[in-house]
């Protein structure tokens, strides 16, 4: 079992790849956010909580993202390990919290592929018919084959060369663009629609739908209560979720000393006017009440209000890639977190296997496969029985676990790096505040969330997948730290051995190298 | 010196045209250069166990493809590369740095349908080679 050696050595073994250019840099950092299938998503739960001020929420939500991100950058330089999370929390905190790092980043994608596959499998037959997009027996096969097919991909190690990116992104882009732009031009004009509404308690109502107005003053959080704000961040944070990776985890782009932070600035950039002009699109054109009531498929119930049928056409298609680009990036993170436990003797073995064809890890694949699977289709049996929207609380529950493990990893930074913190103002500004603001408010965003629900009785679909599989992690995890000693005893990184992540040699002992009781 | 470049999976494929290649190299007195290309996708993170695994499987498949060799041509000069990039790309690039004369892959009997579709590397190399292409089939006799 080879054990981390510095991949500087590595380089030195072979050549290094194509350095990738500015544009690629940023259409992975964008298409890996997946905007189309994000909005589709997460606008309608969002919107229920915020209202008209949804476009706050989205931009705020971005703000302890991007501060976890400097976190992700300055470690990915102490140990550019594919166990992201799971490495650093052991060098930060020790093995069992970084243990539990891995897990929340494993849970987190593991909660969220009924989501896509829902979205997917809705959409695929959106495109064809709306009556047979009720059926859930039709969707919920679309969905696990869509599962099976992305495992699939993600096994044969298939990518989509930058220029079908380009393409594919660039018509999400101008799509959803065009969306945004008729959605606010009609808003401006004024439109009324009625439609029937089914209430909870199955009365069907007649509601009318009137559109707003849009106003500078959705930007700010003024009449939107503290819970609101909390609920609907937790439902934001998804949107961002995966920008941080691509952007600050990218070594490909290293030889240029520019591209990686202009990749950054731009697909930030493109990102949030992108869900800017959209969610003030959305919740312009029939007002936030039509949005939050078609939270089950927000953007097709908009688009057919907005859009004539063949860009509605489009818009579907954009939701579908892009939710098929998010699917990947969903399943590559979590099964390179379980090979990354698997080769430093966290988890069995197996999970590090690499089939030797395809270069890529079958077991953690196909394992994470089989697992969403049963995630899902649990889901659907429970939320069609108890009649509960299960796509918005699996964004919600997705929106805890990825507020736990990006809230430790900000913390981790911190704890990591103490020895450099204090040692200049840049130090301190990214290695320190923003770190631990962001680290602060997701961890703050979770415990206030499961607060706010137990006490208001609120959300069980929301509770028990976003805590319940987290807290799953801590019976595991005590199993494995009785079976696999080694790893257990491993103790984190000594401050004084952590070198100054500004300057060439950045690169940590590999994982392991300080034990316990030496 | 004159060189040739053979592309080697990490599942052992391309042995066969590794053995040709040699056979040729051998009768030119020409340098065997061995490729292993493998390049994680570029979404999500990449690094530590991941590369050091795939580059272990890499060092295998390869050590056992010029242990053979060696044994049938004790004399002949074999390198090997590894390169972080798609196996089409690595073979291209190693063959315009060593001004080869010949690339020599494996072909593991797929029709043409499946290997315009799934990303044949033989299908691909053929049409993009800056220099000639020998398709050896992967379960070929060489002797």
């Amino acid at each position: 079992m080879s054990i981390a050696a510095p991949p500087s050595t590595m380089a030195d073994k072979g050549l290094k790849g194509g350095s990738l250019g500015l544009v690629a840099v940023i259409v992975i950092g964008v298409a890996s956010t997946a905007p189309g299938y994000s909005l589709a998503a997460g606008i309608g739960g969002i919107a229920a909580k915020a209202k008209e001020h949804s476009p706050f929420i989205m931009l705020f939500a971005f703000v302890p993202m991007a501060c976890i991100a400097a976190s992700f950058y300055y470690l990915n330089k102490a140990d550019p390990d594919c166990g992201t999370n799971f490495t650093w929390g052991v060098r930060a905190f020790g093995p069992k919290a970084g243990w539990i790092a891995g897990w929340g980043c494993i849970v987190a994608d593991l909660v969220i592929m009924p989501n896509l596959a829902g979205v997917s499998g809705q959409y695929l037959v959106l495109l064809f018919s709306e009556k047979a997009a009720q059926n859930i027996y039709l969707t919920t096969t679309i969905g696990v084959l869509f599962i099976i097919a992305m495992c699939w991909i993600c096994w044969k190690g298939i990518e989509l060369s930058a220029r079908s990116q380009v393409v594919l992104l660039g018509t999400e882009m101008l799509i959803l663009t065009i969306f945004a732009v008729v959605s606010l031009s009609k808003a401006f004009k004024g439109i009324t629609k009625i439609a029937d509404v089914t209430g909870d308690d199955g009365v069907v109502t007649a509601t009318t739908y009137q559109s707003m107005k849009p106003s500078l003053s959705w930007l700010s959080p003024k009449g939107v209560s503290t819970s609101d704000i909390i609920a609907g961040l937790v439902l934001a944070v998804f949107i961002y979720w995966g920008w941080d990776t691509c952007v600050s985890v990218n070594e490909e782009a290293k030889d240029s000393a520019t591209t990686p932070g202009r990749a950054a600035v731009l697909s930030t950039v493109i990102l949030l006017v992108i869900y800017l002009i959209t969610a003030f699109g959305a919740v312009a054109l029939l007002g936030p009440n039509f949005v939050s009531d078609n939270s089950g498929d927000a953007i097709y119930a908009l688009g057919k209000v907005a859009l004539p049928s063949f860009l509605l056409k489009l818009l579907i298609i954009a939701v579908l890639t892009s939710a098929a680009a998010s699917c990947q990036t969903t399943i590559l993170p979590a099964t390179r977190t379980m090979l990354s436990m698997g080769s430093h003797g966290a988890v069995p073995e197996k999970f590090a296997r690499i089939d030797p064809r395809r270069l890529t890890p079958d077991f953690s694949t196909w394992f994470f496969g089989v697992g969403s699977i049963a995630w899902y289709l649990l889901l659907v049996i429970v939320s069609h029985n108890t009649n509960t929207d299960l796509y918005s609380s699996s964004i919600g529950a997705v929106g805890l676990a990825i507020a736990v493990y990006y809230g430790l990893s900000g913390i981790s930074c911190i704890v990591f790096f103490r020895r450099w913190v204090l040692k200049s103002a840049k130090n301190f500004l990214l290695m320190g505040v923003l770190p631990g603001f962001g680290g602060v408010v997701l961890l703050y965003v979770f415990v206030r969330t499961v607060f706010d629900n137990v006490k208001a009785d609120g959300d069980h679909v929301l509770l028990i997948t976003g805590t319940g599989l987290l807290l799953a992690g801590v019976p595991i995890m005590l199993v494995c730290a009785a079976k696999y000693k080694k790893f257990f005893s491993y103790r984190p990184d000594p401050v004084e051995t952590v070198k100054d992540p500004n300057s060439n040699d950045t690169l940590a002992a590999p994982l392991g190298t300080y034990v316990k009781g030496r | 010196m004159a060189v040739l470049v053979a592309g080697i999976g990490g599942d052992g494929s391309g042995a066969a045209a590794a053995r040709t290649a040699a056979r040729v190299a051998n009768l030119m007195g020409a340098t065997l250069v061995l490729v292993f290309g493998y390049d994680p996708t570029r979404l999500g993170p990449r690094g530590g166990p991941l590369e050091e695994e795939i580059l272990a499987i890499g060092e295998r498949a390869i050590d056992e493809v010029k242990a053979e060799i060696l044994g049938l041509y004790p004399d002949l000069d074999i390198e090997s590369e590894f390169v972080q990039d798609r196996a089409v790309e690595a073979l291209i690039r190693v063959a315009q740095a060593r001004h080869a004369e010949v690339i020599a892959v494996g072909h593991g009997g797929e029709g043409p349908m499946r290997g315009a579709l799934l990303g044949s590397i033989t299908y691909e190399m053929v049409h993009r080679a800056p220099v000639p292409v020998l398709v050896v089939p992967d379960e070929a006799e060489t002797e």
